[in-house]
């Protein structure tokens, strides 16, 4: 993290990091993810499943509802998937 | 310097050739009485004098590395103590990578004393995996570094001779073979061999910090075969991306080839001072100087450099040697001065100095991008280092056509959310 400049803070020229990225899974029967498919690319086998946790949240405004699952990819990638259980899609994003 | 000598040579299979106790070894084989007696080198870049390097019988009263000279001597009032001749020690070296040279074109120098030699392809040479430890060990021994002496042969059998030799495949059963050949000798580990040489040895063989070292002892995992025989998965879900290593060093499911170097031409520029110069900011001045001098010589054109080293000869005989690699290369006086610098004021010579050396001994080479930066970074020593990074984030962002220079700032560090935490914005200096 870099020390800020002093630079007006504007906030149309924000990004977000570690956006959520879309995925495409493959579930077994206890609704844990066995393969995970990018939109652009092949799909990589979850080698183990580590924690899962629920949030719920904003239910004053746009509520948020996800189940996030901690898994370890074929190769050695961590990455944290979660379902929207509003909308029944998958995403992807970094621990 | 040649361009195209970029892809490195590699091998798998592996001789590791190994003198512990390297610098104290040198001592000894320029003054054979310290064999006999309880010896120890001082530290050459601790502010505290502290010891270094502990010989056996110096181990066997008691003394550690790291001990001061006070806590050494009260333990053991008999210790020779040596100031570290590091110059000496990195000739040595040199030495003795140059010999194996000899054996074979891929040579990796690991640490002092520690190197790889690659075997692949030398059996019409030397014959199987006995005659190649031969020659290592024929042409190690004229080095210098065992028994200056002696003819190759008593050399090579002479009994405190310090230098071991490991044969396998891969530099992890390179390393651990060597740990368990005898000094003088040599361990083979012929192929197919690997997993059942490695199910018994110590995990303490592997790269481990001390705390995965005590998690591991703590597991109930002493050898390597109780970790290889356990799922990868379970070690990774414990260590993370370190523990797949182990597990797969464990199992010699993995062999890292010897990696041999293309041999940089260092570029070196030296002052011989009209009277011994103790005052630390001339020697200051000196580097200065020198790092000029060697960035102008033409053979640097184009490259950036990587490592530097300044040694210095003192009064007395002894020496002195500060080395860094930077990590980011760098064509600027001062950047590449500022790590010789700090081990000027942390560690300095020991007496006055009457030559010193400044040289570049590995290089990257220039891109466009970062010679811009180069340029720049000229610039803000004359006009200030703010407006020349201004100037160049400007440049990038018109070549480039949109910002690629970022601060990260925190947004919600607090949230449950991953992505609402941190955020990018344009980097403005």
């Amino acid at each position: 993290m870099v020390p800020p400049s002093g630079t007006p803070l504007r906030v149309d020229r924000l990004r977000a990091l570690n956006v959520p990225e879309p995925v495409t899974v493959e579930l077994d029967e206890q609704r844990v993810p066995v393969v995970v498919r990018r939109e652009a690319g092949n799909g990589r086998r979850v080698e183990t499943a580590g924690e899962i946790w629920c949030i719920d949240d904003e239910w004053w405004r746009q509520p948020i509802s996800r189940r996030y699952i901690e898994v370890l990819l074929e190769g050695g990638g961590r990455v944290v998937l979660y379902e929207d259980l509003i909308t029944g899609e998958w995403w992807m994003q970094k621990p | 310097m040649d361009r195209s000598l970029s892809h490195s040579p590699t091998s798998s299979v592996a001789a590791c050739v190994w003198i512990p106790l390297f610098a104290l070894r040198c001592e000894e084989a320029r003054r054979p009485e310290l064999v006999s007696q309880p010896g120890a080198l001082l530290a050459p870049d601790a502010s505290r004098r502290v010891v270094w390097q502990v010989s056996p019988l110096a181990r066997h009263a008691g003394v550690r590395p790291g001990m001061t000279v006070s806590q050494a001597i009260g333990l053991c009032p008999a210790l020779r103590l040596c100031e570290p001749d590091p110059v000496h020690y990195d000739e040595r070296f040199a030495l003795l990578l140059a010999a194996l040279a000899r054996v074979s074109p891929v040579v990796e120098p690991a640490e002092l004393g520690l190197a790889y030699v690659g075997m692949d392809g030398l059996e019409g040479i030397y014959g199987g995996p006995e005659g190649q430890v031969r020659a290592i060990q024929v042409w190690s021994a004229e080095c210098g570094v065992r028994d200056e002496t002696g003819s190759v042969d008593s050399a090579l059998h002479t009994p405190h001779s310090a230098l071991r030799v490991g044969w396998g495949k891969g530099k992890f059963v390179a390393w651990v073979a060597a740990t368990r050949a005898k000094p003088g000798g040599a361990f083979i580990v012929h192929p197919g061999e690997e997993a059942e040489f490695l199910a018994a040895q110590p995990v303490a063989v592997l790269p481990l910090d001390p705390d995965a070292h005590r998690r591991l002892r703590q597991l109930g995992l002493r050898t390597l075969g109780r970790l290889a025989a356990l799922p990868e998965e379970a070690i990774v879900s414990q260590f993370g991306r370190a523990g797949r290593r182990w597990w797969r060093l464990a199992a010699g499911a993995t062999a890292d080839p010897v990696v041999g170097r293309t041999l940089p031409e260092p570029i070196s520029a030296s002052l011989t001072f009209f009277t011994p110069v103790a005052d630390r900011e001339m020697l200051v001045l000196a580097l200065e100087r020198l790092i000029e001098r060697a960035l102008r010589h033409p053979r640097r054109t184009g490259w950036r450099v990587q490592a530097v080293r300044a040694r210095a000869e003192l009064e007395r005989a002894a020496s002195w040697l500060a080395a860094a690699t930077l990590k980011d290369p760098s064509a600027d006086r001062d950047h590449i001065a500022a790590p010789l610098k700090t081990r000027l004021a942390q560690a300095p010579p020991a007496g006055a100095v009457e030559r010193l050396v400044v040289e570049f001994t590995a290089f990257a080479p220039g891109t466009a991008e970062l010679q811009l930066f180069a340029r720049d970074a000229s610039a803000a020593a004359r006009a200030g280092r703010r407006r020349a990074l201004r100037s160049a984030v400007q440049e990038i962002t018109l070549r480039l056509k949109r910002p690629m220079l970022h601060h990260v700032i925190e947004v919600q560090p607090w949230s449950r959310l991953p992505e609402r935490r941190y955020a990018l914005i344009d980097f403005e200096p």
